[in-house]
């Protein structure tokens, strides 16, 4: 990860490029800036935690390189491509083959078993019932969950939903997940095993983890910390406890 | 996504819908209802009077007197109670000897049968009640009706006090039904049942002399209609045209004021059904606001549900789908409400249509011949596809605004 000198060339294994982002929300009258000239380069395999206070800009700056919200001013590449010239679908496409999402309240689909919210993203990419079902039962097994596969989301656990959400998140072989305060509404065991789990798969399968996170101790966990301050990044360093592991 | 998928989606999402769901749902089932409920009574209605009419044969004419250019509901003496005639002239119209005597001398008709008809008390066993009675020739009678006996025997030439009666009259009239060689007393006189018919009607007929006794306001010689069977069924307009041209002859009259009408039951049942046709039509049109009102609520229903859905909007935007995907969705989701409605309704309607002619059986002169409904494949087919387009089209622009929620927007709301 590197701050990007203006002009400066990308690297070629540069994932994620901000450069120069703002986002202002229009609220009636007045404009809350939420990101105030915000660069930065997320290279491939990175493990990045955003801390920062609340309302300091992190869920703003997650959406963006999530492909959810475009940029106010500034501009977003995602595997070198400027997301402000994907149109809608491309963006879809992006998001459910490139990314996957871990949010804070899980958000599961309430009618749905924990298979079926599993599979769902599969099924958006048209992939064959067969193998759509071989590989969500795949990740369902990879976060301990195989017996619990026919349940409702409101049959399991917080710690138990979330899981199924990162194995939701997985099911499509994503690059980068994108983790907002994965562990927000969880007690800290439960909180621990999640982001265990999530190192895991970091190290093992060699995904891209960023991560939001206002815990510093839960930060510890990532190689590089960015963190925000009124839409502005005050501080990127690496984590030595963790590289010098 | 695959249009499967979507259906699987959208199938899950009115299983797991709510109670308000589920209101829609038989805001729609009302109106597809009503519309198959008329559709079948319509189209049973129809039916059964295509049957009496082929029943009834081309080859039989009635002569009433008084003239309408309009369609002549039953046969009623001009002058008598509530006639449509449009001869409004004081001095009263009626059909008499005179008239069979000019129509005997052409030789194309083979029977003539003069009837009276009037509504009479009819006692049994203590109990009475009031029907129809008409009297007819019973020399020709028997070989001019087109109603079968079902018991007992037509009317002949020698009979006096003796009656046969109509369906419906010998099983359910009274509490005991009527049969063969019963006696009942009509007005102030006994007679004798001979005959059953088999129809469903509370019809009385007896023979013209004796008739002319029982309704004492009729005038021995004038009758209420002439009815007529012609030779050659294929010479049936020329027919009709022959006796108008003689007996505008030898009552005097000319075309502008003719005064009496000659109708074939052909041309008589073609125009009730077109009748039929028309008051089915509008009935329909009634059951279909209805639909209508149905459709403001799926609509109504659609907007709520997309509004309540927006946070699931959002999760299935963050892992990937498009805004088609959740467009077909909620399109698919509208269609399916109709649809069950749909079905649901067919099937109320299809119940409701049974009952009806019971309902109105009393008030309705067609149902009398005991039409039953016909729930016909083109009907529930209609109904269907009415249904589903229409919750189809009250979905379009809520699932439209679904579909452009923007991800961010869509996942923040709670
Ligand atoms: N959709 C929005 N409309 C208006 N203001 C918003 C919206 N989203 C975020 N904000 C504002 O932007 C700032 C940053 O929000 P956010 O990125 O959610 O912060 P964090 O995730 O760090 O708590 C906050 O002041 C918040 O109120
Ligand atoms: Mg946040």
């Amino acid at each position: 990860m590197t701050k990007p000198k203006d002009g400066a060339r990308k690297k070629d294994d540069a994932l994620v490029v901000l450069k120069d982002v703002w986002k202002i929300y229009q609220m009636g009258e007045v404009d809350v800036p939420a990101l105030r000239g915000v660069s930065v380069e997320i290279n491939k395999g990175d493990f990045v935690a955003i801390v920062g206070a609340s309302g300091s800009g992190k869920s703003t700056m997650m959406n963006l390189v999530g492909c959810l919200d475009t940029p106010s001013k500034g501009r977003v590449f995602l595997k070198s491509r400027n997301i402000a010239d994907l149109c809608e679908s491309d963006l879809a496409t992006l998001r459910g083959k490139t990314i996957g999402f871990i949010f804070q309240q899980y958000n599961l689909l309430q009618n749905m078993t924990a298979f079926e919210n599993v599979v769902l993203p599969l099924e958006l990419q048209e992939v064959d019932d067969g193998a759509a079902g071989k590989q969500a039962k795949k990740v369902l097994r990879l976060v301990g969950l195989e017996d619990k596969m026919h349940h409702l989301p409101s049959q399991l656990s917080g710690g138990q939903q979330q899981r199924v959400a990162i194995a939701r998140c997985l099911v499509g072989d994503p690059e980068i997940i994108l983790a907002d305060e994965p562990t927000g509404a969880l007690d800290s065991v439960t909180g621990k095993d999640v982001l265990n789990m999530l190192e895991r798969i970091w190290k093992e399968e060699g995904k891209t983890v960023i991560m939001v996170t206002h815990d510093l101790h839960l930060a510890e966990y990532a190689h590089n910390i960015i963190e925000l301050k009124d839409g502005k990044i005050i501080r990127m360093e690496q984590n030595h406890k963790k590289v010098l592991h | 996504m695959k249009t499967s998928k979507c259906l699987k989606h959208a199938l899950n999402m009115v299983i797991h819908s709510k109670l308000r769901s589920w209101l829609t749902i038989l805001g729609i089932v009302i109106g597809v209802g009503s519309v198959i409920a008329i559709m079948s009574l319509g189209a049973g209605l129809q039916q059964s009077m295509e049957a009496q009419m082929s029943g009834l044969g081309g080859d039989i004419l009635t002569i009433t007197a008084g003239f309408s250019r309009g369609i002549t509901f039953g046969h009623r003496r001009p002058g008598g109670s509530g006639s449509s005639s449009s001869t409004a002239t004081e001095e009263e119209v009626v059909l008499d000897r005179a008239d069979v005597q000019a129509l005997k001398s052409i030789p194309d008709i083979e029977l003539i049968d003069t009837n009276i008809r009037g509504t009479v008390k009819i006692y049994y066993l203590g109990k009475s009640g009031s029907v129809t009675l008409t009297g007819v020739d019973q020399k020709v009678w028997s070989k001019i009706t087109t109603t079968e006996i079902r018991d007992g025997r037509m009317l002949g030439p020698a009979d006096m006090n003796v009656i046969v009666i109509g369906g419906r009259l010998a099983d359910s009239y009274f509490d005991k039904p009527l049969g063969i060689n019963k006696m009942v007393n009509i007005e102030d006189k006994a007679f004798r049942i001979v005959g059953v018919l088999d129809d469903s009607s509370n019809s009385i007929i007896m023979p013209l002399q004796m008739a002319y006794t029982v309704l004492d306001d009729k005038e021995n010689g004038v009758y209420d209609s002439i009815v007529i069977k012609i030779k050659n069924e294929d010479e049936l307009d020329y027919v009709i045209e022959k006796i108008e041209h003689k007996l505008m002859m030898t009552r005097h009259v000319a075309d502008k004021n003719r005064d009496f009408t000659v109708s074939s039951s052909r041309q008589f049942q073609e125009m009730r059904s077109e009748m039929l046709g028309s008051m089915t039509l509008f009935l329909t049109a009634i059951a279909a606001v209805s639909l209508l009102v149905g459709a403001v609520g799926i609509a109504n229903t659609m907007f709520t549900s997309v509004l309540e859905k927006t946070k699931e909007i959002g999760i299935m935007k963050a892992i990937g789908a498009r805004n088609k995907d959740i467009l077909m969705i909620f399109l698919l989701n509208a269609g399916l409400i109709g649809l069950v409605g749909g079905l649901i309704g067919v099937v109320f309607g299809a119940v409701l249509s049974g009952f009806m002619p019971m309902l109105m059986g009393g008030s309705m002169p067609m149902t009398r011949g005991g039409a039953a409904t016909v729930v016909s494949m083109e009907s529930v087919v209609m109904a269907l596809s009415v249904a589903v387009i229409i919750g189809v089209v009250s979905g379009v622009v809520p699932a439209y605004n679904g579909s452009k929620l923007k991800p961010v927007d869509a996942l923040r709301y709670e």
